[in-house]
């Protein structure tokens, strides 16, 4: 920790300007504006599932899947939290943010496993061992890279993917692992069906996602945080250690992996590829929220959700993908900067 | 550790993945190969996924072909050749096509006389390219897609029933079964991936359905790379008011089925597999629990009444630890059909091997209607679909007759 302060070792605030990710997630807070936009999402969304239901003609089926879409938006909107707040402060894109994802899950196993713990409770050691692995990543192999072109992050972070999937193939082997949940029940919302660990998984994401908010909003250290995300530079020159910043800020967006991991364990099925399944959708959501906006990839995950369980009624014999990257595209087309995002 | 050490380390990964990548690209070397074929032991080809997300299957089908060869060596070699031994040269396809059809090159140009694999449909359409071009028969032992054996191609062969004739037969025992408990299956719910595999069992079981004069609608597809949640589909079925769900999926939707058809709980007289990865695994069993009980699935699969077949998965589980499936009884087969080539032939020349396949008829350890014996077009004409179920925990063969160890429930647990 010698090299705290030391300007020449900092290697971020080498470009002049804050980029325009930086400037977003600094620029995020107007809360009336986010409300509006969402509201505009909100209808949007009101109308597709109106569409939905002259489609498929029974209301049970379409209920049912904005259910299953809202709950399993909301684990969507987890993990594209711990992705967009890497990249709004460090300007990383992590592509082996869905591997750590798979990490997390294979620790959760193996604790409930060799502990017979109920599988809720590995968010005790999950969370804290991701944060940690996230932490040793960002100091081992990227907090070098700062000044480096993109090419360098996105090839480090995919190498390291790779290497982690296989690492658990070796160890774990390719055997499908089941995390079984204690107790889980379902019940009936005005007659579609809602399974207890998806209920929990939603809540659970929610509930991170405010603590987040928090931490970012309220704290000392979001402040921080936030300031190092505006203005690396300015951060440094009044005394904020911008590199352990970036370390914490990157142990905690993989600590978001591991917490969403843990929720996901018991209602998927837990392999070493299953990362990428995670991947792209996560991709998708922080772009659509606003590369970099915390708020927002929680509302992209809702919505891609929700857009995934559409698309299956709208176009049979489809991936659900192919609606996702539908409304990615319009967006992108329309709102550039993200649903969420202000225009730099 | 040194960084000398870690050098040299580094050097010798570089040196043979440069070796590799130079096998797999060569070009085969016919004079080479033939120098290889005559002196020796006898090479078999083995491609299977032994890394990558198939390696679980992929090592199980590598050990049964190692079995094989074992079986054979024990029992005198090939005796036309004056009892040379047969040797397995194994290969990795990492469950990617142009990996396969590379070392499937490499195979051949070490002198192999014949190639079994790969698992993947994907992969064995580009490694039967590969057969066809150098002239070395390739038997597969899984390969679920049709489309290969409408190319016409001279040195492709299948053990494994495809996923036409499992469909067709899937719609019959069907038909059958349904009518034997006196509940006749009126109307079809048909989920499937989304994948060649999937669509592919999905038509050609409506097809044969309808024949039969059974309606199947909705058809409902997913995407099995992405998928996390089937309780939508599932309440697409029981809205349809459908008596049976088919499910046509791999292993891990398998399980996200059974999850949603559990929470769901549609009023189904019965849980249909078509070729489904799941539902005839003793993994699904444990897995799920109660929730697989009385799936069926049609599907290729070892004879368990076959007293060699259970001598050989007793002998697997003693040496592995873990109970050989049906892709590895079938990876056994496969090697079989090849050296039974071999020893008709009485040489190690493909082309003759080739000829010599086509015509030997050889007993198989997975079910069959009779021996191993080519049609034409190269597929199995005996491969002999049969109908599985999950019964008190176990998965057991209960149709066609002749094939039963248990007799065919047919209900589903949550409306008993």
């Amino acid at each position: 920790m010698s090299d705290i302060n030391n300007g020449g070792a900092a290697p971020a605030p080498a470009t002049p300007e804050p980029s325009a990710a930086r400037r977003r997630l600094a620029a995020s807070g107007g809360t009336g504006a986010l409300l509006r936009r969402a509201g505009v999402v909100g209808g949007l969304a009101v109308i597709a599932i109106a569409i939905a239901l002259l489609k498929s003609g029974s209301g049970l089926v379409v209920w049912q899947s904005v259910v299953t879409g809202l709950l399993m938006g909301g684990l969507y909107g987890l993990i594209a939290m711990g992705l967009t707040l890497i990249f709004g402060v460090l300007d990383i894109v992590n592509f082996a943010h869905g591997a750590l994802l798979a990490i997390a899950m294979f620790i959760a196993f193996g604790v409930v496993q060799g502990t017979g713990l109920h599988p809720y409770l590995t968010l005790l050691v999950a969370v804290p061992a991701l944060f940690l692995i996230g932490a040793v990543v960002h100091r081992g192999l990227l907090s070098g890279t700062g000044g480096a072109s993109l090419e360098n992050q996105l090839l480090i972070t995919l190498g390291l993917s790779l290497l982690l999937e296989n690492g658990l193939l070796m160890f774990f082997g390719a055997e499908p692992k089941n995390i079984a949940l204690p107790g889980d029940f379902q019940f009936s919302l005005f007659g579609a069906v809602v399974a207890g660990g998806r209920l929990y998984a939603f809540v659970g994401a929610l509930l991170i996602g405010a603590v987040l908010f928090w931490l970012l909003r309220r704290t000392r250290f979001g402040t921080a945080i936030r300031a190092v995300a505006a203005n690396g530079q300015g951060a440094e020159l009044v005394g904020v250690n911008v590199r352990r910043v970036h370390t914490v800020t990157f142990g905690i967006g993989t600590a978001c992996a591991g917490a969403a991991a843990v929720l996901a364990a018991p209602l998927v099925t837990v392999t070493p590829t299953l990362g990428e399944q995670f991947n792209i959708t996560a991709f998708v959501v922080v772009v659509l929220g606003g590369m970099g906006n915390v708020a927002g990839a929680l509302v992209g995950g809702l919505l891609i959700g929700l857009v995934e369980q559409l698309t299956t009624i709208y176009m049979d014999g489809q991936s659900s993908l192919l609606g996702v990257f539908a409304v990615f595209l319009v967006v992108l087309f329309l709102r550039p900067q993200g649903l969420f995002g202000r225009r730099a | 550790m040194s960084a000398r050490k870690l050098v040299a380390g580094l050097g010798a990964c570089a040196v043979l993945l440069a070796a590799a990548g130079c096998g797999g690209s060569a070009p085969s070397g016919a004079a080479g190969a033939a120098a290889g074929r005559d002196k020796g032991p006898v090479k078999i080809g083995a491609l299977h996924p032994v890394s990558g997300a198939y390696a679980v299957d992929g090592q199980q089908m590598r050990r049964g072909a190692r079995m094989a060869v074992e079986a054979i060596n024990a029992n005198g070699g090939i005796k036309s050749l004056g009892g040379r031994e047969v040797e397995l040269v194994a290969g990795d396809t990492q469950g990617k096509a142009e990996v396969g059809q590379s070392e499937a090159q490499r195979l051949i140009s070490e002198g192999a006389v014949g190639m079994v694999g790969t698992y993947q449909s994907a992969v064995s359409t580009n490694v039967a390219v590969v057969a066809e071009r150098n002239e070395v028969p390739f038997v597969m032992d899984v390969t679920a897609s049709d489309e290969i054996f409408a190319h016409g191609y001279d040195y492709s062969f299948r053990v494994q029933p495809g996923s036409e004739v499992i469909s067709v037969a899937a719609a019959k025992y069907l038909k059958e079964v349904s009518q034997q408990a006196g509940e006749p299956v009126k109307q079809v719910a048909f989920l499937h991936e989304q994948s060649d595999f999937g669509s592919g069992a999905a038509e050609a079981f409506a097809a044969a359905a309808e024949k039969l004069g059974i309606e199947v609608d909705p058809v409902i597809s997913y995407d099995a790379a992405t998928v996390s949640d089937l309780t939508a589909q599932i309440t697409q079925v029981k809205a349809s008011g459908a008596d049976v769900l088919a499910v046509a999926g791999y292993y891990r939707d398998g399980l996200l089925a059974a999850k949603a058809i559990n929470a769901v709980k549609p009023d189904l007289n019965a849980v249909w597999g078509v070729s489904n990865g799941a539902f005839d695994q003793p993994k699904f069993v444990t897995d799920v629990g109660a929730l697989g009980e009385r799936y069926f699935s049609t599907n290729y699969h070892f004879d368990a009444q076959d007293p060699q077949t259970r001598k050989l998965r007793a002998e697997y589980q003693r040496r592995y630890g873990a109970p050989m499936r049906t892709g590895a009884v079938l990876a056994y087969d496969a090697v079989q059909a090849i050296a039974a080539g071999v020893e008709r032939a009485g040489g190690t020349d493909p082309v003759k091997v080739r000829d010599a396949i086509a015509a030997s008829k050889v007993e198989p350890l997975t079910v069959g209607s009779g021996p191993i014996s080519f049609a034409p077009n190269g597929d199995n004409e005996n491969a002999l679909p049969v109908l599985m179920q999950v019964q008190n925990g176990k998965v057991v063969q209960v149709y066609p007759q002749e094939k039963a160890e248990a007799e065919p429930n047919y209900s589903v647990t949550w409306r008993s």
